[in-house]
């Protein structure tokens, strides 16, 4: 089975997690203690800092390793920090960055429609996946209220909630789950026991994506959770790999 | 994976290990607030065991967190009918001090209980009021364990009023559940200081290098593995002190050894 995190960060954190990851080198050295191959990234400048600085210092950074891949932050179209919609493409193009992420709160906008409608339109036009961290809130919304506004509005964009509460949020995310097709969590926290097999048993494997919270949390719990779910063996491929393969494969920039 | 440790191997081919068996020392059972729990049933945890090399649990069900005189009957039913893989904690609810000497009568009336069960933060009663005082004072006399759920900087059970609960009750045995969550210093300074304080990891092994910390900070010897089963499964805190930077005996001690002192094998 072949791990591809889709929630993995590292840099230097205004509060740094208890054990800091402060360069590329470290999460590169965790992958390949526990058997990860591969990462979608963000760094923890676009997080703390802005994306204005992030995004360019993950490509910069993550050169020497293909195992990694480019995610970038994203800001209101209006304020044109990162250029026009248009030329944000035209910059994922070239740098072949295949997802955005979210931050509303540490960011300070609205994740709606009246801020991000043309952004949103051309992401679900052209499949780029929108990641959102599960502790952000919007407008003093928590995620899953967010997710709700932002998928009632496009229904067919791929939203992915990483880190959702280990103590338990089924009764948050499986009603997104059962409305909207594009909507996804990541495992780095269904720490849930049967948590798994059960979702699978409901939904099948497709809307669940492998991810480590790495560097604030450790990979080797979510590995062993994964690798030991009551479910197929295929089942498991996907969601440790081929559901993030696939959600990238479809992306046209 | 670089990972040379045999338990690991063991573990992420099969799911479980002959060499290294698992004691849970922190579980709860039955319906509870604000979760959906898939597994329920007895026998559902323990076809959750049987797949993680869990040999047996500690639990305290989350109705006997509530109501005490109901629930501690449950986990009552629980180690008499699976007695080899259920033990049980007797749960405390201060908010109802008329009943605790009645139930402390009770305690001796059942086999199957190790030891007590606090969750001060959630009967929002700090760990030092007196209306604890009756069942740390039989704790002590007859050397039993008590676990505390334990967070940081909480002014009902942080680790500097777990300290002060040590020093008072030398011969209470103290698992800090949640391992003083947050409070990693303070924790770990306490579970040093105190023979009778123990870390337990429940939650604390998802924070990325708490494990590590604590074994350099306290010693294996003085760290117990809990799951909070039915809230977590099993693999997820196994998987995160497998990959720890620890010693292949540290995994020994956390996941079973320690346990086995304390409760028996």
């Amino acid at each position: 089975m072949e791990f591809f995190d889709c929630n993995a960060s590292y840099g230097i954190y205004s509060v740094p997690p208890y054990k800091r990851a402060d360069s590329v080198d470290v999460l590169i050295e965790e992958m390949e203690w526990c058997g990860i191959h591969r990462a979608m990234v963000r760094h923890a400048a676009m997080i703390d800092e802005s994306p204005i600085v992030g995004n360019p210092l993950l490509l910069e950074q993550m050169k020497p390793y293909p195992n990694l891949e480019p995610s970038w932050g994203i800001l209101p179209p209006q304020t044109k920090e990162l250029g026009t919609v248009q030329e944000l493409m035209s910059s994922m193009k070239e740098n072949n960055v295949k997802a955005l992420w979210a931050y509303p709160a540490k960011h300070r906008y609205l994740l709606n429609s009246t801020t991000f409608g043309e952004l949103l339109e051309e992401m679900t036009y052209r499949n780029i996946p929108l990641f959102l961290e599960r502790n952000e809130s919007c407008g003093g919304n928590e995620w899953a209220v967010t997710a709700d506004f932002v998928l009632k509005d496009f229904p067919k964009l791929t939203l992915i909630v990483v880190g959702h509460g280990s103590w338990g949020e089924d009764r948050f995310f499986r009603p997104l789950i059962e409305r909207y097709e594009g909507f996804y969590i990541d495992t780095s926290r269904y720490e849930l026991d049967g948590g798994i097999a059960d979702f699978c048993k409901t939904y099948g494997p497709y809307r669940l994506l492998f991810g480590t919270n790495f560097p604030r949390t450790p990979m080797g719990g979510a590995m062993l959770t994964l690798m030991h779910a009551d479910i197929k063996e295929d089942e498991k491929a996907a969601i440790a790999g081929g559901n993030l393969e696939r959600i990238l494969s479809e992306v046209k920039l | 994976m670089k990972n040379p440790s045999e338990i690991t191997k063991e573990f992420v081919k099969n799911g479980l290990s002959e060499i290294c068996p698992v004691i849970d020392t922190h579980t709860h059972f039955g319906p509870g607030q604000g979760i959906y729990f898939p597994k329920l049933t007895p026998e559902q945890m323990i076809d959750t065991m049987d797949r993680c090399g869990v040999k047996y649990i500690i639990s305290a069900p989350h109705t006997a967190l509530v109501d005490t005189e109901r629930g501690n009957m449950v986990a009552a039913g629980l180690v008499t009918k699976y007695p080899k893989r259920f033990k049980a904690y007797w749960s405390v609810n201060p908010n109802y001090p008329d009943r605790i000497a009645k139930e402390l009568e009770k305690f001796e009336d059942f086999s199957g209980f190790v030891g007590f069960k606090f969750l001060s933060d959630y009967h929002r009663i700090a760990i030092t009021d007196q209306r604890y005082s009756p069942v740390l004072e039989y704790a002590n006399k007859w050397k039993l364990p008590v676990l505390m759920h334990t967070w940081g900087n909480s002014g009902y059970d942080g680790p500097a009023l777990v300290e002060q609960v040590a020093k008072k009750y030398p011969d209470v045995i103290i698992l800090m559940g949640h391992s003083g969550y947050g409070q990693w210093d303070k924790a770990i300074q306490v579970a040093r200081d105190y023979p009778n304080v123990y870390l337990e990891l429940t939650a604390a092994y998802s924070v990325r290098g708490a494990v590590e910390a604590m074994v350099e900070g306290v010693g294996s010897e003085k760290i117990t593995f809990g799951t909070d089963l039915p809230w977590f499964d099993p693999h997820y805190g196994i998987g995160c002190v497998i990959f720890a930077r620890i010693a292949e005996d540290d995994r020994h001690n956390i996941l079973h050894r320690n346990a086995e002192r304390l409760f028996g094998s």
